[in-house]
């Protein structure tokens, strides 16, 4: 064997050694894409790169698409992954402090936890991102964050996504201020009027500052026609458009969500649900009012389908799923689609993913696939032959 | 009188056109329909909820049915066969007459073409489990038992549980899940728009039985104790019919030796019976019930020995004594003085009549009096040296209603829908099956069952899937719900592959406007879409013994159709159009 004697050479190879081996490039084809509700191509690919969408349809260099490894998923759907809004992934205790109910420079972050059970659950229902939000039981609950979930542990994608606020009754205790509404709502009004006029304020105070200056956005939990048009109130005095979460009794403020701008966050719908609720959806949608699907990560597929099914459109259904709840989380540059820059975080479905017949294949994650098969040419599913 | 004639066929012609009835309809059985129609709730019933006369209730298209019905649409789904493009449904009164392409049929002229060129028509659902029709205080009874039918508690309410039509189900099998083991005996009905009729011979469709034990039962022990009490269900059934048996056979020997012993008595007692045939008219009216009459249950006149006819010049026992006063002196009065003294002593059904039974002291008063020859009557026959014994009737068996329903059961005659959920509640309803021999049994809920398919498989048994939906039973991980591990959406595949017919259910009333899409959501999870569209039609009929007349589109079957908008398992796919029995009972604007 030739004995290698040349620095330079030697140094080449330990360099090649010490260094991590760069992914190779993805070319994802599949004969739909949905790269944005209201932007689908038909027989088209994606360029993924380090996690995220480098290239997207004709835009692909040649050369890129020579070098990259292809995964041809034939007839099937791509669709960005699903935006879950807000959620405390069942982990309310560590996400509220018991004693003090304004606090709204905690930080989630601080809080979250990276092995959490329920964060593999969310692949399989199809759930990419999610904003992992302060607790209800808290007037003022601190700041939140946008996660995903990953191959063995979860992973915060944006530190400061939101300021959390509630205005439930969960916020509301006997055992400590505020015992009823108007408490809470005069809790959060003299704090964002002292965070207003006050010269040198804490930390505390200087988060509401952002919320009025619209640095950061605020998602406000409200259920009752009384919590939501404190929640709008709040906002109109203080200039700041408030996303609500919850929003059950939305379609009696109708008038005010749309003179506000406001957003809402609705909860899981299910069968068994008033019919008044299963048509809110195409109510907001007509009135142009933002909204998007929350509650149990695993029924926001069928939330959406019932929804199209009680009217809504197709497209506003996906917008409901994906851009819209990235948007407002101030975070659609990131998720909620697939174009350039975007992470790389899709869904194939052999199918509309709005019809439940379609059968999901695969979650993908930051380029990564966390469940189901990924396809090759010589791997078409059974369920493309329909 | 030539004017007259001239003017008297047309007065005739136009009589006949105003009063002839429509197409035949079957007369629906509906128990008590005014009655339903005044527990109504006011406000919510349609103005035809009035009317329970089917001829008079209508649809959109109106209600008489004249010459044939055609439905063109781009797809047309049998389920008996494959999908027909640019198919044709031929109607005629109640049943189809054809299924084909179109343009391969050349129609009459007063065809009423029905055209939908993007439209997809289907046979009408079938769901094979529902709550429709029923109210609170039915679905929490906890005292049903298996003599229950639930046919005779149905009630119309006219709000969103009842449009089950809207949602294009023609047909429909009601129970509850109430907390009683055996929950009565289910019905099938067909849903009409502002009205539900029974299905006639189907009043008493299904024997319910809950193997269940629910999540208030988490110690397997516990379960235990719960199933082995469900599985004496059949204990004394066996003594039950064989006693009915021998009472059937001890009555019909009754029957027999009387006649013979009155034959007797009649001819030796001629004289006497011209007599006696006067006195019996005073006390015309007031005929006694035969005491052959042995009634089945309580709603039904009928007995297994048949209605015996009282003996001639008998007279109702209602006043008995007045009846043998003055002619009790005659062997043949005396005769029919024995015959009262066994009604007397045999346990007396309701007369329907309402005619009044003998009183207890017509035993004792017909023992007082006794013959002229100062013996009792035991010993007539002795009088009688070469004439029969007088008979003595036969004692009748308690009945048992629930003991009934299970001889049905055990007959075949009815299906038994037994309700489990856990592997170890089916496994203990298929031993209960195949212990007892039971020809026709059905489970329900079976969320368990894609872990013993084949064991279900092997016993010719068939499935009723209900909560189809993702998730139905809980959140993934959830850890304190003892059905969120069970993923009910992969059933019908597993079941499918086992070869076991199942039928996809809404279980609820309210879930009836879901049932597609529960149905979709089977595809999703790798069932083939062929199998699940039978299992919400055709395989649904043949589990309620229905599919001779509804569940595909078959010519000569019942023109029970439904027309959506798209493909059925789409999310936004639509009702356009319902057609039972040929009627329109909805129609999409």
């Amino acid at each position: 064997m030739q004995r290698i004697t040349h620095p330079l050479v030697g140094a080449a190879m330990l360099a090649a050694i010490a260094a991590p081996a760069c992914a190779q490039d993805l070319l994802i084809k599949a004969g739909r894409i949905m790269v944005a509700p209201d932007s689908i191509l038909e027989d088209s690919a994606l360029l993924v790169r380090d996690g995220k969408i480098a290239y997207v349809g004709n835009d692909i260099p040649t050369e890129a698409r020579a070098r990259a490894r292809e995964i041809d998923l034939g007839d099937h759907t791509v669709s960005p992954g699903f935006v879950l809004a807000a959620t405390t992934l069942k982990s309310d205790a560590d996400l509220a402090e018991g004693a003090f109910a304004f606090t709204p420079d905690l930080r989630v972050a601080e809080a979250f936890d990276a092995w959490n059970e329920h964060l593999e659950h969310l692949a399989p229902s199809c759930v990419t991102s999610f904003g992992m939000a302060p607790s209800p039981r808290n007037v003022a609950g601190g700041v939140g964050v946008l996660a995903k979930p990953g191959k063995t542990r979860g992973r915060i994608a944006a530190e400061d996504a939101f300021v959390g606020f509630s205005l439930v009754s969960a916020a509301r205790s006997q055992e400590r201020d505020p015992t009823s509404l108007m408490g809470a709502r005069s809790l959060l009004s003299d704090a964002f009027e002292a965070a207003r006029v006050g010269v040198e304020v804490g930390p505390d105070l200087a988060v509401l500052r952002q919320v009025m200056s619209g640095a950061r956005s605020a998602m406000i939990y409200g259920d009752t026609y009384a919590e939501l048009n404190a929640a709008l109130a709040l906002g109109k005095q203080f200039n700041f458009t408030p996303v609500i979460i919850g929003a059950r009794d939305a379609h009696k403020v109708m008038g005010k969500l749309t003179e506000r701008g406001a957003s809402v966050v609705l909860g899981t719908l299910s069968p068994t649900k008033r019919v008044a609720e299963l048509e809110l959806p195409k109510k907001l949608a007509d009135a142009g009012i933002p909204f998007c699907f929350a509650g149990r990560p695993d029924q926001l597929r069928v939330s959406a389908a019932l929804a199209v099914r009680h009217g809504l459109s197709r497209e506003a259904a996906h917008a409901a799923l994906t851009r819209t709840p990235a948007t407002l989380l101030g975070q659609q540059s990131a998720v909620g689609a697939l174009r350039q820059g975007c992470s790389a975080d899709f869904l194939v479905f052999d199918g509309d993913l709005l019809d439940l017949n379609a059968r999901h294949i695969a979650t993908w994650v930051d380029g990564v696939l966390l469940c189901g098969a990924e396809q090759t040419q010589n791997q078409h599913s059974a369920g493309a032959n329909r | 009188m030539q004017s007259l004639r001239s003017l008297l066929v047309p007065a005739v012609l136009v009589t006949w056109t105003l009063h002839a009835p429509g197409p035949v309809a079957q007369e629906p059985r509906t128990p008590e329909p005014r009655a339903r129609a005044e527990r109504s709730r006011p406000g919510n019933e349609s103005p035809r909820a009035q009317s329970q006369d089917p001829r008079r209730g209508r649809g959109r298209s109106g209600g008489r049915r004249r010459g044939l019905t055609v439905i063109e649409a781009a797809v047309v789904h049998p389920v008996s066969g494959p999908p027909i493009e640019n198919g044709v449904v031929v109607i005629r009164g109640e049943r189809i007459l054809a299924v084909g392409l179109q343009g391969e049929l050349e129609l009459p002229a007063n065809t009423q073409i029905y055209k939908y060129p993007n439209g997809h028509v289907y046979p009408g659902l079938i769901d094979a489990s529902t709550d429709a029709f029923t109210d609170d205080d039915l679905r929490k009874d906890n005292k049903l038992n298996g003599g229950s039918e639930l046919s005779e508690a149905l009630v119309w309410t006219g709000d969103r549980d009842d449009q089950l039509i809207r949602h294009g189900v023609t047909t429909a099998y009601v129970s509850v899940r109430s907390s009683a083991q055996v929950r009565g005996q289910g019905a099938i009905v067909r849903p009409h728009v502002d009205r539900f009729e029974l299905w006639e011979d189907k009043e008493q469709a299904a024997l319910q039985l809950r193997m269940a034990t629910g999540t208030e039962s988490q110690h397997p022990l516990q379960r235990q104790a719960q199933l082995a009490a469900a599985e004496k269900l059949f204990n004394g059934l066996e003594d039950y019919r064989d006693a009915k048996e021998k009472f059937d056979k001890d009555l019909e020997k009754y029957n027999k030796d009387f006649e013979k012993y009155l034959e007797h008595h009649r001819k030796k007692n001629g004289k006497d019976e011209k007599k006696s045939e006067d006195e019996p008219e005073k006390s015309e009216g007031k005929q006694a019930e035969e005491p052959a009459e042995a009634p089945e249950g309580r709603r039904r006149g009928r007995g297994p020995g048949g209605r015996r006819r009282p003996p001639e010049g008998g007279g109702e026992g209602g006043e008995t004594e007045d009846l043998l006063k003055g002619v009790l002196e005659t062997d043949y009065t005396r005769a029919l003085a024995l015959i009262f003294e066994q009604q007397a002593s045999s346990p007396a059904p309701q007369d329907p009549r309402g005619r009044r039974r003998p009183t207890g002291g017509r035993p004792a008063a017909a023992a007082e009096q006794k013959p002229a020859d100062g013996k009792p009557e035991g010993e007539g026959g002795k009088k009688e040296e070469d004439g029969p014994k007088r008979p003595k009737y036969p004692k009748r068996p308690k009945v048992d209603p629930q003991k009934d329903a299970l001889a049905k059961v055990i007959d075949g005659v009815m299906p038994l829908r037994v309700e489990a959920q856990r592997v170890e509640e089916l496994r203990a309803a298929l031993r209960l099956q195949r212990d007892n021999d039971v020809p026709l049994m059905v489970l329900e809920h079976a969320y368990a069952a894609g872990s013993i398919a084949d064991e279900i498989a092997a016993q010719s048994t068939t499935v009723v899937l209900t909560n189809v939906m993702p998730h139905a039973l809980g959140a993934p991980g959830e850890k304190r719900n003892p059905f969120a591990k069970f993923d009910v959406a992969a059933l019908p595949r597993q079941l499918d592959e086992a070869g076991v017919p199942f039928a996809i259910a809404s279980g609820s009333a309210r879930l009836a406007s879901v049932l597609t899409m529960m149905a979709a959501n089977a595809v999703g999870a790798g069932a083939s879409p062929e199998a699940v569209l039978r299992a919400l039609t055709l395989t649904p009929a043949e589990i309620l013994g229905v599919a001779d007349d509804t569940g595909s589109l078959t010519r000569d079957k019942f023109a029970d159709v439904l027309v959506t908008d798209g493909p059925l398992f789409a999310s936004d796919s639509r009702v356009l159009l319902v057609l039972s029995k040929g009627r329109t009972e909805f129609e999409r604007d």
